[in-house]
């Protein structure tokens, strides 16, 4: 059986946003290396995700995430599992890369110098301790993104969930960055539209409607969803969609 | 918080956060009684030289003055029409010169000595619960997120002018609100996925 400490199991789990269900009755257990999730805007795909870092309270089921029980509540999950949102506008909350890395680990009960000096050696480990102290706000789309990711992965989280990170960014970029991700020795959920980028993954969820509509090897579920969704029903604009 | 911290190693970096703002109180206070127009012009080019020490890319700081240009202006030609010139000249100067000095050092001191350094005034705060940790970490906040408002403010400029012609109006306010507000959503979310403002159990 495959270890508890590495895995995410959802059992029956149901979310609801503002009353209504956007997940309803998810059932997986995810203990591949590599996930990757895809389905339409609004599918509630990104409400999923956010259930791992305990953002999102789950309203039925269990969660477990890397030996963490969704009933520790939400500082439990956020333990260990990092979460990359889309925009790296919204994510970096300090003026500087430097800072935003220390916080991290100030959050974690790490000393302020120690903070600091481990900060600055994680940016050179990346080559980019030039950055350290420059305004987050000059940064490139790509730089700041990779001070996202970073600043998640200084506290050493089990579980690295990513939503659309790449989303804004240039092909060449997009490619850098995976190349980071995939050196990584973390489990990996990673939302995307990119289909492309999900195919050497060891497994893809489809979301339709707040449920699985198919998991399995991206070999398997990639083609069956694009065919579904190029020539599938006629797309209607009017058709309900929030995202 | 007009300009924003410029990356360096100066003597003026260098120097001791608590001693930066100690001498631009002392200084704000002992221009007072010096109240004559070539005080204030040689305050004003003392700062300027103060910047000029940074470097070029320190006077490229100056500019951080421009936005209250107007308002400096209004300031002189209300002396103007009240019929003292030579007050107007010195208002203007003198707030010239505090305004950039003051922003000289935000411009020289990194963030955290900045909060480190006025800590203990937060201090009677406690007694409301406030921790001086909270208060530091909005003030990051604020210096952050000046600049991403602004970008978002021009886009909605943008987007208006697209299809008005028109670079500004009133009525880009209330998107604009619309926008800050659904970001503090977004940051709050960021700031909760890493523990929120408390941080984890220690």
């Amino acid at each position: 059986m495959s270890d508890i400490l590495k895995t995410i199991s959802f059992d029956h789990v149901s979310i609801e946003r503002n009353g209504s269900a956007i997940i309803s009755d998810v059932s997986a257990t995810l203990s591949e290396q590599r996930i990757g999730i895809i389905g339409r805007n609004g599918s509630g795909k990104s409400t999923l995700v956010r259930s791992l870092n305990g953002l999102l309270p789950i309203s039925g089921g269990t969660l477990r995430v890397h030996g963490v029980s969704s009933e520790e509540g939400p500082k439990r999950l956020a333990r260990v599992t990092g979460f990359v949102f889309q925009n790296p506008d919204h994510q970096l909350i300090f003026p500087t890369a430097l800072e935003e890395l220390s916080f991290g680990l100030r959050q974690i009960g790490v000393g302020k110098r120690e903070a600091k000096d481990q900060g600055f050696a994680l940016l050179k480990d990346h080559g980019i301790e030039q950055l350290a102290e420059r305004p987050v706000h000059e940064l490139s789309e790509g730089q700041k993104q990779l001070i996202c990711i970073l600043a998640v992965l200084i506290m050493e989280p089990k579980l690295l969930v990513l939503d659309e990170p790449f989303s804004s960014l240039d092909l060449r970029t997009r490619a850098a960055l995976r190349r980071k991700l995939d050196a990584l020795e973390q489990q990996i959920v990673f939302v995307s539209h990119e289909l492309d980028a999900l195919n050497d993954y060891d497994k893809v969820l489809w979301i339709e409607e707040g449920q699985v509509k198919l998991s399995g090897k991206p070999g398997d579920v990639i083609p069956a969803y694009q065919r579904h969704e190029l020539f599938g029903a006629d797309f209607h604009f009017a058709g309900a969609a929030v995202s | 918080m007009i300009s924003l911290y410029m990356a360096g190693n100066s003597w003026a970096h260098r120097m001791p956060a608590r001693a930066k703002l100690l001498s631009l109180f002392a200084v704000s206070l002992l221009v007072i009684p010096f109240n004559t127009l070539w005080f204030s012009a040689l305050m004003l080019a003392v700062v300027v030289v103060l910047y000029a020490s940074l470097g070029k890319r320190g006077l490229e700081k100056l500019k951080a003055v421009r936005p209250l240009l107007w308002m400096m202006g209004i300031i002189f030609i209300v002396h103007v029409v009240l019929g003292d010139i030579e007050q107007g000249a010195i208002a203007v100067l003198r707030l010239l010169a505090m305004v950039l000095l003051a922003n000289f050092i935000s411009i020289t001191t990194h963030m955290e000595a900045l909060m480190d350094a006025v800590e203990p005034l937060f201090w009677p705060l406690r007694v409301f619960g406030l921790s001086s940790r909270r208060m530091s970490l909005a003030v990051a906040l604020v210096i952050r997120f000046v600049p991403v408002l602004l970008a978002v403010y021009a886009s909605l400029q943008e987007a208006y002018k697209a299809r008005t012609t028109r670079s500004n109006s009133w009525r880009l306010l209330a998107p604009f609100a619309l926008h800050a507000i659904k970001m503090t959503d977004h940051v709050a979310e960021a700031l909760i996925a890493r523990g929120g403002a408390d941080g984890f159990d220690r």
